[in-house]
């Protein structure tokens, strides 16, 4: 709750590139050098570089400065921000509709008892 | 009025429309459901036009607090509301998360009989909206209706993988 609302912005914008989120699937598995990161891509290691940039001004990835390789590691609480925020529209409505079913089932039923008795 | 951003979606129930209309307006089984997997208490629920629900949610020790006051309320057919984050005196604030998110979201309810079933319809849309809070509201409706849900899955599953480890 703490993320300022121009860093949850950068958040969506980084998370809307179908590339960055494969980044952020690799880096799931575990931290990884741009040449690491790029391999599977068709993508120059420049070009991944520069996505890189994006997710880390998003606060989504950290880098270590003084390694050579610079190796890049995800960071998960913007992610789980994002998530949350996002949680607050559909699946708001789509969880407690799922409450509400049950709750009129059982007022189904409920009714059903009083008319036999 | 028509370029107003709208969000919006249909749930069908398998209630008669009645019975779909208390779960809505009846306190004792709103507080039941209302709220995805959280405790939610109903500290006030006026139901007419200018009457306000103050609604309570608690979720892993987190705390929210929203105001609604009727707009509209006809009897198992419309329910409207405008919807706003509240303070700890139930004063309607901005969202804490994005504060160019409308400050007041207008919730309109509709209950339409489908054969022996409910179709229900909500849509939002910013309410007294400043141009810059419409703006906000209308980049998320764009966000997540233009293929959002293919990358929300993919975060889900990378946290899903996070938790795994």
């Amino acid at each position: 709750m703490k993320e300022s609302p121009k860093a949850l912005n950068e958040v969506f914008g980084a998370l809307a590139d179908p590339t960055r989120r494969a980044i952020l699937r690799r880096l799931a598995e575990g931290e990884a050098s741009v040449t690491e990161i790029a391999a599977p891509f068709d993508m120059s290691q420049p070009a991944i570089s520069r996505h890189l940039k994006v997710l880390e001004k998003a606060g989504l990835v950290e880098r270590d400065v003084d390694q050579q390789q610079r190796p890049a590691r995800l960071k998960a609480q913007p992610l789980a921000d994002a998530v949350g925020w996002l949680t607050g529209f559909e699946a708001f409505w789509t969880e407690s509709f799922g409450q509400l079913d049950k709750l009129l089932e059982e007022l189904k039923a409920s009714e059903k008892d009083q008319r036999h008795d | 009025m028509t370029d107003t951003p709208q969000l919006g979606l249909e749930r069908r129930f398998d209630a008669p429309r009645a019975r779909g209309w208390r779960t809505w307006t009846d306190p004792a089984l709103l507080h039941r459901w209302y709220g995805p997997g959280c405790e939610t208490t109903i500290h006030s629920f006026d139901l007419r036009p200018g009457g306000t629900w103050r609604n309570e949610m608690t979720m892993r020790g987190m705390r929210d607090l929203s105001v609604m006051t009727f707009q509209d309320v006809v009897a198992e057919e419309r329910l409207v509301f405008v919807q706003s984050s509240a303070d700890a005196e139930w004063a309607a604030i901005a969202n804490p998360m994005m504060p160019d998110w409308p400050q007041q979201v207008l919730t309109t309810v509709t209950f339409a009989d489908e054969g022996d079933k409910t179709l229900l319809t909500l849509v939002w849309e910013p309410f007294e909206a400043t141009p810059a809070e419409t703006a906000a509201f209308a980049e998320m409706v764009g966000k997540m209706g233009g293929g959002w849900q293919g990358g929300f899955a993919i975060i889900d599953e990378i946290l899903a993988e996070l938790q795994a480890v």
